[in-house]
């Protein structure tokens, strides 16, 4: 999404608020409008007409003037959160929505500094925003008003002055994307000093092991010297700021006072309007413009910086609804081939395979061969540079979205489990099933003790999987697609940090459940309970029944022996299966 | 006595003379042609509205303000340059220390890296701190001093008045914190709801639930809103007041100078010069935060000079003696981890270090290769004492690999080559060993895939930091759990290619596998910092205690 359409879509619908604030500037607006006009009444007809008296109540209309300015200016911050607030809100539901639309998410570690970083610039842009609404708005109204009120004590003066602030406002207005972007390159800048810093100093016992003390300083260097430019650049594009603004702060005293003379001598302009003129440019004027200047473009700069990073994740990848409908849940795939890149050797080659309701195969492989991009593959989420995956004789991608999803579910290693009770995280995939349903569901798979544990269905969990292991969050995220719809089910390591003896009862579980069933094995030990078995191992990838395998497959049997000979710990195991001899965690 | 940081501080200021001469030329400059604008624009009016020619004062008039404008340009800018280079070479002088300090260093990363970042920075700043508070006080001291010389009333006036504006605009400091609170409480909660369904999100994506996730996460937004607005309208009670300071204090000025004008002791163009003389005279109330900022500052030269006060030990200058990599414990003790520990290690053994949790397994191969120094005794290899050889050789024929090994550089050949120079093949070579080859080349550029576009698992990450390891052949290999995450049979593998590719050197393995114990030609226990016994794994099996290490964590 673009910036600009990001930040008016979320401030889109705030217009009745700024109606309001409009409002309120007008109120605000009133001591600038006045305070040349009731310098020069206190002066002509007070103190230089010798009526004190008169000249000290002009100035007391001007403590009132003030005063009401400033009730306008409280009644603008009272103002400002029934816009801001809607803003920060539309903007948190866009990059949320944005986050989660992650068609084929990495298969790292949840990016924490990442979220943090997403909640910062929000806030940036909140902060920025009430920024312009409050200070860079009310420059703006007081020049203007200034302007205004200068128009009512010297007409013709000021249509002569306003000229160059005009000028300069436009040139600084159109001065802001040069400067953002400088401000971007410095912000950019100071990221990556941090990123170097934060890698190398984290990283400080693998660099002193390497022995790479002076490569990774010479990084730091680098980063260093590329920040005090980067600095040094913003600092010049914002001393022709300063200049271009400075100037259209002061010509237009300059102007008045040469012009002025002449206007006094034929009687255009009287003493006190002349000095009310002049309190108009330069106390009221010049202070709001060079204000502008420095809050502006900083608030600005910010506000761009924090939105285009937000922009980044708030991108929500169009979907082409397919139409498709499966008859039956059989996978098919038929010459299959899919590389990450144009350079990378393929994860698949021309792989064909047929899955029917009932079967039940294992793909073995060391692990970052590429079996998880086959589950993604087998699901549609990824699409193939070559061949085709067939869901129920459509090809997978063209099935309606919903369909596709009632049909297939892939349990991923890292299990999805959220804030909230037991119920909601299993039911995720069942709204409508029963209590009992559920509670079969976690019988079957194992997680019958976790539920009772955790208080039953009603029990609360809390973030990030606090108060259960990663293997009872397993447990539930299995019981949850057992409890569901899908017809092809993948288990894509997804009973990795289970113990051998869990891990048999859950496969065991889902194989007689029917459908197809697709496990991505992280121990060996679940090839011997598949029916067939697919080996990838980087050089070649073959299908077979496990005896066939041991045969046909000469490093299929070299893992199998590998992993089968050590001895020692099977004294203390107590599963009857081969298990590996210690639990990998 | 002056403190340390602030001895800092001022090398920082001296870096570079010359521009710290021009910046307080230029602050000079500018401070005295703002003192005097008042005065020559009350001149310049005075003369427009008695109708004269106004030419000279207007050129008087013109030739200050260019004067303030370019001065402040120019202060500005090298304000920033001399900012900019004081913080790169806190930075680098910082750095170097950190590097020289190692893995000896007694500041945790976290901490490391904001004094790097930050305070840096907030040091770095000094010059422009105090030349900025050093002209705001000469601005508003001249200021009353001018105000004074046009009538000592009207100074009278304006330093009576600004104690009364202060208490009449003064902030509330009553705290209406609960909003506060709620909406950073709140805030938080929709953060760890996002990072939770971040953590989900390969379920989210195969499930087709983005649009349900996304409104269970945004479900507490409507709370967040109601906090933001309230914390809005404390603001509103809180701020207004403050607008009311510079019109009172101007309003007070006016009303005495307008006697002034009355009894004839001033001009008008006087009163529009008293004014400017307020809004200057003000500025050292708009300046106070700088008092914080120097303070600020002082105490990041502090935190900096704590780090470079930290002394770096002397470097070795012996050259390596010949060997296979024989290393001898003499007495080792490191404090809270190792208790006199005294081992040999003969060239070309395959050496199992095993203990329970806190044993003293990782303080143990970090004293062997030399990572970090005992606190008493001492570690020879092949009859050099490790801290008399120079670092660089020593690094050169340690090969290190570590369960969660930190990847540094650009490229995943950059990764695996870090800090050995190894050549592409060697890399190849290395990661064909450490059975990661497959993977590298499956990624979108293969070995120049960039690290931060490579998400790698836990197991992938050790294996590339295996071929870092023993990508320039060492003479030691020290592998300190590293093969944790990988299966059995890759594991297996690893130790055939090593066994293979690199034969007769002397390794030492920490591990929680007896598998890879049964493997070794020599396990060494290791109880409470101690070395309860030295022996093959077989002969050791039958005894409880040993066969307890292994289960401790198997599930």
């Amino acid at each position: 999404m673009s910036v600009g359409r990001l930040y008016r879509s979320a401030l889109v619908g705030q217009w009745r608020g700024g109606l309001v604030l409009l409002g309120c500037s007008v109120l605000e607006s009133v001591p600038a409008f006045f305070s040349g006009r009731l310098v020069e009444l206190a002066v002509d007809q007070g103190f230089a007409a010798g009526k004190p008296g008169t000249g000290l109540a002009w100035l007391g209309v001007f403590g009132l003037v003030a005063l009401l300015g400033a009730i306008g200016s409280r009644f603008v911050w009272h103002q400002l959160g029934k816009v801001i607030e809607p803003m920060r809100d539309a903007l948190v539901t866009a990059v949320v929505r944005g986050v989660l639309h992650d068609d084929s998410p990495p298969r790292n570690q949840p990016d924490a500094s990442g979220v943090a970083r997403i909640t910062q610039h929000v806030e940036v842009v909140r902060d920025a925003t009430a920024g312009l609404l409050v200070q860079a708005r009310g420059m703006m109204v007081t020049t203007v008003a200034a302007l205004a009120g200068l128009f009512t004590v010297a007409g013709s003066l000021a249509w002569i002055v306003s000229i160059p602030v005009i000028v300069s406002v436009g040139l600084f207005a159109g001065m802001l994307p040069s400067l953002a972007s400088r401000q971007r390159a410095l912000a950019l800048a100071d990221e990556h000093t941090a990123e170097t810093a934060g890698s190398a100093l984290v990283g400080m016992r693998d660099v002193v092991a390497c022995g790479a003390e002076p490569i990774a300083s010479m990084a730091m260097y680098g980063a260093v010297d590329g920040q005090a430019e980067a600095a040094m650049r913003m600092a010049r594009s914002t001393a022709l700021r300063t200049l271009v603004i400075s100037i259209g702060g002061f010509l237009p005293l300059l102007l008045a006072l040469l012009v002025a003379p002449g206007m006094v001598i034929s009687g255009e302009l009287t003493a006190g309007a002349a000095l009310g003129a002049l309190v108009y440019l330069a106390a009221t004027m010049q202070p709001a413009l060079r204000g502008l200047a420095a809050t502006a473009s900083t608030v600005v700069l910010r506000l761009i910086v924090a939105l285009r990073r937000l922009s980044e994740t708030a991108e929500v990848p169009e979907v082409v609804e397919g139409h498709a409908a499966p008859r039956g849940a059989a996978v098919a795939v038929r010459g299959l081939t899919f590389g990450w890149g144009a350079h990378a050797e393929p994860v698949v080659r021309q792989l064909d395979l047929d899955l029917r309701p009932g079967e039940h195969l294992a793909v073995v492989g060391p692990s970052g061969i590429g079996k998880s991009t086959l589950a993604g593959l087998i699901t549609g989420m990824i699409s193939p540079q070559e061949g085709r995956v067939f869901l129920g004789g459509a090809p997978v991608r063209e099935v309606r979205a919903a369909e596709r999803h009632r049909l297939v579910a892939l349990i991923p290693q890292e299990a999805y489990v959220f804030a909230g009770t037991v119920r909601d995280n299993l039911a995720l995939f069942s709204h409508d099933a029963t209590d009992q349903q559920l509670l079969d569901a976690a019988e079957a798979v194992g997680a019958k003790e976790l539920v009772a544990r955790l208080g039953g269905l009603e029990g609360e969990l809390g973030h990030a999987g606090e108060g259960i292991s990663p293997g009872e969050a397993q447990l539930l995220a299995l019981a949850r697609v057992y409890a569901g719809s899908a017809r092809v089910i993948i288990l894509d390591e997804a009973t990795s940090h289970l113990d051998p003896v869990a891990e048999a009862q859950a496969e065991r579980a889902f194989a007689a459940r029917g459908g197809v069933l697709v496990v991505i094995a992280h121990r060996l030990s679940s090839a011997l309970r598949a029916r067939r078995v697919l080996v990838m191992d980087g050089q070649e990838t073959l299908l077979g029944q496990h005896e066939e395998l041991l045969v046909t497959s000469a490093r299929y049997a070299a893992m199998m022996q590998a992993w089968i000979t050590p001895a020692p710990l099977r004294l203390s195991s107590p599963s009857t299966l081969p298990a590996t001899p210690a639990a990998s965690r | 006595m002056t403190r340390p940081g602030d001895r800092l501080l001022g090398e920082v200021a001296r870096l570079d003379p010359a521009r710290l001469v021009l910046i307080v030329l230029s602050a000079m400059v500018a401070t005295a042609a703002g003192l005097l604008l008042p005065g020559a624009l009350a001149a310049a009016v005075d003369a427009a509205i008695g109708g004269r020619n106004s030419w000279p004062e207007v050129a008087w008039l013109l030739t200050l303000g260019t004067s303030e404008i370019a001065a402040d340009i120019f202060g500005g800018i090298l304000a920033v340059r001399v900012t900019s280079s004081g913080t790169a070479w806190l930075r680098r002088k910082l750095t170097d220390r950190l590097f020289g300090l190692g893995t000896r260093s007694k500041f945790a990363e976290g901490d490391a890296i904001s004094r790097l970042t930050g305070d840096c920075v907030g040091a770095g700043a000094i010059t422009s701190i105090v030349v900025q508070l050093g002209s705001a006080v000469l601005i508003s001291t001249g200021a009353i001093v001018l105000l004074g010389l046009l009538d000592w009333r009207l100074a009278l006036v304006f330093l009576g008045s600004v104690p009364l504006a202060l208490l009449l605009a003064r902030a509330h400091l009553k705290h209406t914190a609960d909003d506060v609170l709620t909406y950073q409480r709140v805030s938080g909660e929709l953060g760890a709801r996002l990072l939770d369904a971040v953590a989900g999100l390969r379920t989210i994506a195969a499930s087709g639930t983005a649009d349900l996730e996304t409104e269970r996460v945004l479900r507490p937004l409507p709370q967040l809103s109601r906090a933001g607005r309230g914390m809005w309208k404390t603001q509103a009670r809180m701020v207004w007041r403050a607008a009311l300071l510079l019109p009172a204090v101007e309003l007070a000025v006016l009303a005495a100078a307008g006697f002034g004008v009355a009894s004839g002791r001033l001009s008008i163009g006087e009163v529009l010069a008293a004014l400017g003389y307020v809004a200057l005279g003000m500025r050292m109330v708009t300046q106070i935060p700088l008092l914080t900022t120097l303070a600020r500052a002082r105490s990041c030269g502090q935190r900096l000079m704590e780090v470079l006060d930290s002394p770096v030990p002397e470097r070795g200058n012996l050259s390596l003696r010949p060997g296979n990599g024989t290393i001898q414990l003499r007495h080792v003790s490191l404090e809270g981890a190792l208790d006199d520990v005294s081992l040999t290690i003969t060239s070309g053994a395959f050496l199992v270090v095993v203990g329970k949790s806190g044993s003293g397994k990782s303080a143990l191969v970090n004293v062997l290769g030399g990572l970090r120094p005992p606190d008493s005794g001492q570690v020879l290899l092949d009859g050099a004492p490790l801290e008399k050889l120079r670092p660089e050789e020593l690094r050169a024929v340690v090969g290190y690999a570590f369960e969660r090994p930190a990847l540094l550089g650009a490229t995943v050949s950059d990764a695996v080559g870090y800090g050995s120079w190894a050549g592409e093949a060697s890399v190849r070579n290395a990661c064909r060993m450490a059975q990661v080859h497959d993977v590298v080349v499956r990624l979108p550029d293969g070995y120049h895939t960039p690290l931060t576009e490579t998400p790698l698992s836990g197991g992938e990450a050790q294996r590339l930091g295996l071929a870092r390891a023993i990508v320039h052949n060492p003479r030691l290999l020290i592998l300190d759990d590293a093969t944790a995450s990988l299966d059995t049979v890759t594991e297996a593998a690893v130790e055939e290619a090593i066994e293979t590719a690199l034969p007769g050197r002397t390794r030492v393995v920490v591990t929680r596998r007896a598998t890879t114990a049964a493997r070794a030609d020599l396990v060494v226990w290791l109880e409470n910092g101690r070395v309860r016994a030295v022996a093959p794994h077989a002969s050791l099996w039958h005894d409880p205690g040993y066969r307890s290490v292994f289960t401790e964590d198997s599930q």
